[in-house]
């Protein structure tokens, strides 16, 4: 299905084939509609959790959920080693753990949007010096590059945020450059060129627009990693720091407790990281889909 | 069967032959290994789990306890201490005499102790070197090493001379009465210089000594063999071979010792310890342990000692970067300990391995005051000091902690940090929390950087002045290189301190350190948290071995049940 077909989807825009496309992929939405669920218990943290994330209480500590007659009554999912609600840790954490992917994300997007437009666009010695100081970056692993940024600029979460940020932008902006590299070969560049458009004009009514699509598939998939590394840095101690509720911090002050049998403190973030990870993934892939003329109608594994 | 019979033969054969060489080079006046059927004592290899590689193997040139664990087993001093104890007992020296003015220590040194490797018998040419290499800028060896632990307990040695080939002397600038409790320590361990002069610059990696095992390699961050000395002048070890192996996580100790692969480890984990008590194949050795765990309170009174002399002159004082107003006020010092549950602490994070501390060192040392009562939990209290000293609306402070180095005193570092914070939020102190790598922490630390520290130490002779001299005087609150984070001037402290110091009698300095620990715990700018206990896992059939207060390992009494 084609956009120049007019006889047969006569009033459809883009977005609307697309948002069809993706409602047909049944992993999409059920990605969605979990994303969906997380999005709002987390945001409504202060409604839904059972009790305050920082309420210590240190002889409530390590006691089961629900499924033992050891647990107590209002903390379904047990309690951390100081005596927390780890439900309620859970619903807080996630606020953490999301919001730094997402304002990862949103660094990577803007400075490698930008970046990858003048490298495609301009072309020559700007593109090489922007792309060979991309290829410098990529050739650490995203995790160590962002763990040795996170290590420069000291611990917490504000690095944290920033270090994924650094590390997802080159990454972006290859994306964009490429993309944009096929775009302005088009003959309605050209057109625009030839009636004497500005840059500026070019760029962000055509060029930019024209690219959205790469651009949504990745920072949906980009968005599941940078929530994983999120995590990653919270586990190795240089992302959040203590007492926050973040899901990988809390992860790892909760391993050593697996070996003496208390393994909910330790499960139950993992579970977090793991459903929202899936989720955007299905997400991702879903929308790859819808967006990809390739792929489209074709069948995934 | 036949051949195994023969084989078996042998072997009973063998070891009656050992046991009886064992007595034969048993002369000495301390007690070796008992012979007493000693046949199934002999033999075997036993693999220790550390929680870290050693850094250096030259005994006078570490401070990190792995270095030590490895260095205790290889070295001996002039006196050690009795097992399980801080009181000392002749070693490579068999009796000393002190001179009329204190000043003045000499010792006869025991005849006949082989080095290991063929590097000859120990004189006293190996026991001035062994010192003077650490005093003596012109001794060819000193620029080798950095020497730390000399500046901090043995500065009051002015000389150690040769009298003959069997006597030494040591001279002090001042009579010190905890120096030969210090002579036990592994810094005053004897090497040999006919060694040290083959290796050079290399020596730190092929440590001889005249203890009881012998080194065999190190392969850097996976382990290090020891094999038993057999020439040992107290007798052969009952082990033939004893290798540390470095597995720095707590659970993957526990694993590789329920696997089997090593028969024994150190710090467990508090949250494992009933997992070891209920596993009929391991055993947990434990014991008090002589440490403390704090948190210092930084008013902000420091000094930089230009003339090296240990004191505070004038124009010294120098401001300290992390000083914290409101702790200047004692209520609001003591309103903070008042504010911190140590009880439910010690229970629920140390599981219950440690005791409550009232004051600034452990139960059992000379001078332990046992009627102080510290400052027990109350948090009514603790507000309305906070009150009268103008606090009412609370503050905020940083609190620095250790994150995930856990040492001794604190096995839970972060845990901990994250219930005092909630402790100080009910009466309404806000509290941020803040690490950084354990290095760097110490240095910052030193520097006086922290507003309020969680820090402890580990007792390293058994001696008061080793607590209360070097974690609260005021002579340490030397800025860049304090041990007082609490940065108090303090003299008639200093004074008391300094007095126990020049008197050896008993009586007197026990008098003396009671009443500092009651100044100290009075002046508040430490909050005394816990003495953990020292734990150490063991497979069932290994045995004798002895805890020691100071977290030393020793291997030589120890055996494996066949």
């Amino acid at each position: 299905m084609d956009n120049e077909n007019p006889i047969e989807v006569k009033q459809r825009t883009r977005t609307e084939i697309t948002l069809k496309q993706l409602r047909k992929n049944r992993t999409a939405m059920v990605g969605l509609g979990m994303l969906i669920v997380i999005f709002i218990l987390c945001i409504g943290a202060p409604i839904f959790a059972p009790h305050a994330p920082d309420d210590v209480d240190l002889d409530r500590g390590l006691k089961p959920g629900f499924w033992s007659k050891d647990g107590i009554a209002g903390y379904p999912l047990g309690t951390d080693n100081l005596g927390r609600d780890i439900l309620s840790r859970l619903l807080y954490g996630g606020r953490v753990t999301l919001s730094v992917g997402f304002v990862a994300l949103a660094f990577a997007l803007v400075a490698g949007t930008l970046l990858g437009l003048t490298a495609g666009y301009k072309g020559g010695i700007i593109d090489s010096a922007l792309m060979r100081i991309a290829d410098i970056l990529f050739a650490y692993p995203a995790l160590l590059l962002a763990l040795v940024v996170a290590g420069t600029l000291g611990r917490g979460i504000d690095k944290a945020m920033l270090a994924i940020g650094i590390v997802y932008t080159p990454q972006m902006a290859r994306i964009i450059r490429s993309a944009v590299l096929s775009i302005k070969e088009m003959e309605y560049i050209e057109a625009e060129h030839s009636l004497g458009a500005s840059d500026w004009r070019i760029v962000f009514k055509h060029v930019l627009p024209n690219s959205l699509a790469p651009l949504i598939v990745y920072s949906t998939l980009m968005l599941a990693t940078a929530i994983l590394d999120a995590a990653a840095l919270g586990f190795l101690g240089v992302g959040a720091q203590p007492p926050s509720p973040e899901w990988g911090l809390s992860l790892s002050i909760a391993r050593k407790y697996l070996v003496t049998g208390a393994w909910w403190a330790a499960t139950f973030p993992g579970i977090a990281i793991l459903i929202s990870v899936i989720s955007l993934n299905m997400l991702g892939d879903g929308l790859r889909d819808a967006l990809d003329p390739r792929l489209k109608g074709g069948t995934k594994i | 069967m036949k051949k195994e019979n023969k084989i078996l033969g042998l072997m009973i054969a063998v070891i009656m032959l050992s046991s009886i060489f064992g007595g034969c080079a048993d002369q000495g006046t301390t007690t070796p290994p008992s012979t007493t059927d000693a046949t199934s004592k002999y033999g075997g290899t036993l693999v220790f789990g550390s929680s870290g590689d050693a850094a250096r193997l030259d005994p006078a040139d570490v401070t990190d306890g792995e270095s030590i664990q490895r260095m205790d087993n290889i070295h001996e001093g002039l006196v050690m201490y009795e097992e399980g104890t801080t009181s000392i007992k002749p070693a490579l020296a068999t009796e000393w005499t002190i001179s009329e003015d204190k000043k003045t220590i000499t010792f006869k040194l025991r005849k006949g102790v082989k080095f290991h490797k063929n590097f000859g018998e120990m004189t006293a040419d190996d026991v001035v070197f062994s010192f003077a290499r650490q005093y003596d800028p012109n001794n060819w060896y000193h620029d080798k090493g950095e020497w730390a632990y000399w500046g901090y307990m043995f500065s009051d040695i002015e000389s150690v001379e040769k009298i003959d080939d069997y006597t030494v002397a040591i001279h002090m600038s001042k009579p010190n009465s905890s120096m030969m409790t210090s002579l036990a320590m592994f810094t005053a361990a004897i090497v040999s210089e006919k060694a040290a002069k083959q290796y050079g610059d290399d020596y730190f990696k092929n440590p001889v000594g005249t203890g009881p095992f012998e080194f065999v390699e190190w392969v850097k961050d996976d382990h290090i063999t020891l094999k038993a000395f057999p020439d040992y002048w107290g007798g052969k070890a009952y082990l033939d071979q004893l290798i540390f192996r470095v597995i720095p996580d707590p659970s993957a100790r526990l694993m590789a010792l329920q696997a089997g692969e090593i028969d024994g480890m150190e710090y467990p984990d508090p949250a494992q310890l009933e997992i070891i008590k209920n596993d009929p194949k391991l055993q947990l050795v434990s014991q008090a342990g002589m440490n403390i765990g704090y948190i210092a309170l930084n008013c902000g009174e420091g000094y930089v000692d230009k003339n090296g002399n240990y004191q505070w002159d004038d124009g010294e004082e120098v401001a300290v970067p992390g000083a914290f107003e409101p702790f200047k006020d004692i209520r609001v010092r003591q309103a903070i300990a008042y504010a911190i549950n140590k009880e439910t602490i010690v229970k629920n994070l140390y599981k219950g391995a440690a005791s409550v501390a009232t004051q600034g060192m452990p139960p059992g040392l000379l001078g332990y005051n046992d009627q102080l009562t510290g400052y027990p939990y109350d948090p009514e209290k603790a507000k309305q000091l906070l009150e009268d000293a103008g606090y009412e609306e609370g503050f905020k402070v940083t609190l620095w902690h250790m994150g995930s180095t856990s040492r001794p005193y604190f096995p839970e570092p972060t845990g901990i940090a994250e219930a005092i914070q909630s402790d100080l939020a009910k009466v309404g102190i806000e509290v941020e929390l803040f690490t950084e790598d354990w290095g760097t922490y110490l240095q910052d630390a030193e520097a006086g950087k922290a507003q309020m520290i969680m820090l402890g130490w580990s007792g390293d002779n058994g001696d008061p002045d080793n607590f209360l001299n070097v974690l609260y005087s005021d002579h340490v609150c030397t800025v860049g290189s304090a041990g007082n984070y609490g940065f108090k001037k303090n003299p008639p402290l200093q004074k008391v301190l300094n007095n126990a110091l020049l008197t050896y009698d008993q009586t007197q300095r026990d008098t003396l350190y009671r009443l500092a620990n009651k100044m100290i715990v009075d002046e508040g700018t430490h909050v005394f948290i816990a003495h953990a206990d020292q734990n150490l896992a063991f497979k069932s059939n290994v045995k004798g071995f002895v805890i020691h207060p100071t977290d030393r390992k020793f291997f030589y009494p120890v055996y494996k049940e066949k």
